[in-house]
């Protein structure tokens, strides 16, 4: 058995991270406006907006998965 | 040359890293994008006159974006022109407004027995909890004058006028404050007849006074503070109920207060303060807002500002103590009207326009015509809050798409779009729909809640210095 172990590091274009960052900055806004509609007592915004980030949070998780062994 | 892809990374250098992004994220989710540098309580005004910042979005103008005529602009006769107290009966008839006020008791009493929600006997019992102080003219005149004091009364620029007056103010409960210099057009915004009957005069006396028939404005008295107070949002939103009418009747007794308190304060520096002598009384509120760059006038045929939507009541006072003027402002709010119609749709007695423009056409002599407005139908407004409401009723105010809490930084962004970007007010119209805002709440759930003092939030307003 080999005691040597190989790490593969991709870079990832400029293009690539500023999506992953503009995905990241989404999910920080949404949250922040989840947390606000909350506290000002609107239970629908504050719903929509959780679910919203439900459905960003999987999007990635699709890209990120789709593109993973790219 | 280091090679980027040989950089290693330590665990505990990684989970300092994560955690330092996440201790950002989340003091960045908490804050507001437009939070107090130094605090809400320390924040230093660097506008010589104290003026408040506002908004980014909000821009300065030298013309209102309501339309205004002088020419046909007259001094209004508040006794019998608006539908409040006696005018009403000059419209419909004393026996329809003996009619109404009937069935306005009727229902009170029903709704009590059948317990509606809202209407509760705890919730009149709040209605009628706010005891009027009193409003006055003159001013309750107790403070020392600085004759009195044996010293020379105040003397400052204007700027420092209109920056202590703005403190004080503040300081006694003013959501915002703004200031005009009356001329021969803005002159005619002072009620002729005042709601109580008296004749409005302007007089060459120095001195300010009252009889049974008159009150007497010396011209001297040609600066008018103009300032609003704000209301809670969350009474408001459980229109048309006693709970929701409180709100109004414990902004109006705030407004007495500072009204008091800034008369008082004006005659210790030395200087006349002239008041409203009893509700809405003086002069048309909303216009003086408008010119003194509060907010602009909107669908509702009131005033909506950038920072509180319609949720303030406006007053004002007229001071002889020169103060630094300002300008009316555009925050794209007469605009989104044009497009949004949301408190029309929702006016269940069908009282506001659904024209997409303003008009110079009155619907009544409850308004003052000389301005492009968007004008309301007043007496079909009141029939519906005695035989109705059995209240007053704010659902107008309460639909509106700019009266919004700011915790969520996403009004922020739409009010900016709608100063900007006039184009997507409509698409926000509808997205305010799809989130549920305007909807009535209930009255019952708002005695559970853990809500500030007023029911408002004081740090709205309050920007970076």
């Amino acid at each position: 058995m080999s005691d040597k172990m190989t790490i593969t590091i991709r870079k990832r274009s400029w293009i690539e991270w500023s999506g992953w960052a503009i995905w990241f900055v989404g999910i920080l806004l949404i949250v922040q406006n989840a947390i606000g509609s909350a506290q000002e007592l609107e239970p629908r915004a504050a719903l929509i907006l959780w679910v919203s980030l439900v459905v960003w949070l999987l999007a990635g998780l699709v890209v990120w998965f789709v593109r993973k062994d790219r | 040359m280091a090679d980027k892809r040989n950089l290693k990374l330590g665990r505990r250098d990684f989970l300092r890293v994560a955690g330092l992004g996440a201790g950002a994220a989340a003091v960045a989710t908490v804050a507001k994008p437009t939070t107090v540098k130094a605090g809400s309580q320390g924040a230093k005004f660097t506008d010589p006159a104290g003026r408040v910042n506002r908004p980014w979005w909000v821009r300065t103008v030298d013309q209102p974006t309501t339309e205004i005529d002088w020419d046909v602009m007259q001094r209004y006769n508040e006794r019998t022109g608006t539908v409040r107290g006696p005018g009403m009966a000059g419209y419909v008839g004393a026996d329809e407004v003996g009619r109404l006020d009937e069935a306005a008791a009727k229902n009170e009493l029903q709704r009590m027995i059948d317990n509606v929600d809202g209407y509760t006997l705890k919730d009149q019992a709040l209605a009628k909890a706010h005891v009027a102080l009193g409003w006055s003219f003159l001013g309750p005149q107790k403070a020392p004058t600085p004759e009195e004091r044996g010293v020379p009364k105040w003397t400052g620029s204007p700027d420092e006028a209109a920056k202590i007056i703005r403190a004080a103010m503040r300081h006694f409960g003013a959501a915002t404050v703004g200031f005009i210099e009356l001329d021969d057009n803005t002159r005619k915004l002072i009620y002729g007849v005042d709601p109580d009957g008296k004749d409005m005069i302007f007089t060459d006396d120095p001195v300010a006074s009252e009889t049974e028939d008159a009150r007497y404005i010396p011209n001297s008295c040609k600066y008018v503070i103009s300032y609003t107070v704000q209301m809670s949002q969350e009474t408001m939103r459980r229109c048309p109920t006693p709970l929701a009418q409180q709100t109004t009747s414990l902004a109006y007794k705030r407004g007495q207060d500072i009204q008091a308190s800034t008369q008082e304060f004006i005659r210790g520096l030395g200087y006349q303060c002239l008041g409203e002598s009893s509700t809405n009384a003086l002069a048309i509120s909303p216009a003086l807002a408008v010119l003194a760059g509060l907010g602009e006038m909107s669908r509702l045929n009131r005033l909506i500002t950038p920072e509180f939507g319609p949720m303030v009541r406006v007053f004002h006072l007229l001071i002889d103590l020169p103060v630094a003027v300002d300008k009316p402002i555009d925050a794209g709010i007469m605009e989104f009207c044009k497009r949004c119609k949301k408190c029309a749709e929702a006016c269940p007695s069908e009282s506001l326009s659904f024209d997409t423009e303003p008009t110079w056409e009155t619907r009544g002599g409850w308004n003052n015509p000389g301005h492009k407005a968007y004008f309301e139908n007043a007496v079909t407004c009141r029939a519906y809050w005695r035989e109705v409401a059995g209240t007053n009723c704010g659902i107008c105010f309460a639909v509106c798409p700019f009266a919004k809490k700011d915790k969520a930084w996403v009004h922020e962004w739409v009010k900016a779009s709608g100063s900007m970007v006039p184009a997507l007010d409509s698409f926000f119209r509808t997205m305010d729909d799809a989130f549920g805002y305007g909807v009535q709440a209930s009255a019952e759930e708002w005695w559970g809640l853990d809500l500030p003092e007023f029911g408002i939030d004081t740090t709205m307003s309050v920007r970076e210095g």
